[in-house]
């Protein structure tokens, strides 16, 4: 199994700790992005044969996201609607592609992790956003690395089969 | 007149309430997006393999992954070494090692995954268990660097070990989730024994605690030698 909720999720999450650094109003825009977006794509039909290019830029993107908690700066409105709008797009194309349109339900309420992730940035505990960024880029690292494999990975059909 | 001077004197009171209780409020609209989220997360992690193939791969996705940092002792140890470690140095390490590890350890499973030969696993998970324990009971304290690279070159031993079976499983996103999560865990449990040197006897114990973990790294250590 490779798609399915999981990696929509991941992405939503890695999104909700990007925008803890933007202000509250650009970060609830931001989710109203993606969820319109998510919803937009994913009621749209994508080829299968584009699986590995949408499944690439899911990861790219949970990556991005999660490594913006490292930045030094605070996000500025057009950057985390830009991101949201991002994020939006691969999250749909994702589940698009997913065996269930409901995965969509699953994965998008992760997104409000933004608001307790601003809380807690805004507190002065950004080291622990920082620590679960680092996680969402390990599994983000793997799942994209995972495609380039010369081995037949475990989610596909092989001769065995 | 009496009441007046009783509302004049309570208005910056109950301002102040106001705002504990408006605050209150937030605090708990947080847990409760953080239950319901963390709930669903768990749902959706939790999702059994049923559109894989059962033939080959691993059976299980998260909770394989999940299960595999805790399944050896040797790796457990090391993990929660860490943690300790990192919480016995202080800031930046206590949160820098746990941000190094997971980051390194797809390193190493990157090399596992593309069956790149490394030195033997089972040395570089026994040496970790022994050097974090030696650093912990000995209470080193090295440069950020050293410190970094020490955690850094045995996490890529860790990451090889999860790396290898990766590909075979049959929902590796949920098993990668799994043991990225295992592990964080687990550093989490480091840091709060390791923030027992806060305490009086506190350092004692994790000093203690290190140089046990050392002695059991030297066992493992033998194991892999053959010896």
């Amino acid at each position: 199994m490779r798609g399915g909720a999981l990696p929509a999720a991941l992405l939503c999450a890695a999104l909700a700790l990007g925008l803890a650094s933007a202000e509250r109003k650009a970060a609830l825009l931001g989710l109203a992005v993606l969820v319109v977006t998510a919803c937009a794509v994913a009621v749209g039909s994508i080829p299968g044969t584009w699986s590995d290019a949408v499944f690439l830029g899911c990861w790219t993107s949970v990556i991005a996201s999660a490594a913006i908690v490292h930045a030094p700066r605070d996000l500025k409105d057009w950057q985390a609607l830009a991101l949201s709008l991002n994020a939006g797009v691969w999250t749909g194309a994702v589940i698009a592609l997913a065996p269930s349109k409901g995965d969509l339900l699953e994965a998008l309420p992760v997104a409000l992790c933004a608001l307790p992730a601003a809380r807690a940035r805004r507190q002065g505990q950004a080291i622990v956003l920082k620590v679960l960024a680092s996680w969402l880029i390990a599994v983000a690292v793997l799942g994209a690395i995972l495609q380039f494999l010369p081995a037949t990975p475990g989610y596909l059909a092989d001769h065995l089969e | 007149m009496k009441r007046m001077r009783h509302m004049r004197r309570t208005a910056p009171e109950l301002a102040g309430t106001r705002r504990e209780g408006r605050s209150a409020r937030r605090r708990a609209a947080d847990r409760l997006v953080l239950a319901i989220v963390s709930t669903m997360a768990f749902g959706v992690a939790r999702v059994t393999p049923a559109y894989a193939h059962m033939g080959t791969g691993l059976p299980g996705g998260f909770e394989s992954g999940f299960r595999h940092p805790v399944s050896g002792w040797d790796h457990l140890l090391a993990m929660v070494l860490v943690g300790i470690w990192g919480a016995f140095l202080g800031r930046p390490l206590i949160y820098v090692l746990p941000v190094i590890f997971p980051v390194m350890m797809v390193g190493g499973a990157v090399l596992g995954m593309f069956s790149v030969p490394v030195p033997p696993v089972e040395l570089g998970v026994a040496m970790s268990v022994l050097v974090l324990g030696l650093c912990v009971g000995l209470a080193i304290d090295p440069p950020v660097w050293a410190a970094g690279t020490i955690v850094a070159t045995f996490a890529v031993f860790h990451g090889y070990a999860h790396g290898v079976e990766l590909p075979s499983a049959a929902d590796p996103v949920g098993y990668s989730v799994g043991f990225v999560l295992t592990t964080g865990l687990l550093h989490a449990f480091g840091v709060g024994i390791g923030l027992l040197t806060a305490r009086p006897k506190g350092i004692l114990v994790t000093r203690g605690l290190g140089a046990a973990v050392a002695l059991a790294g030297g066992w493992y250590l033998c194991l892999a030698l053959g010896l």
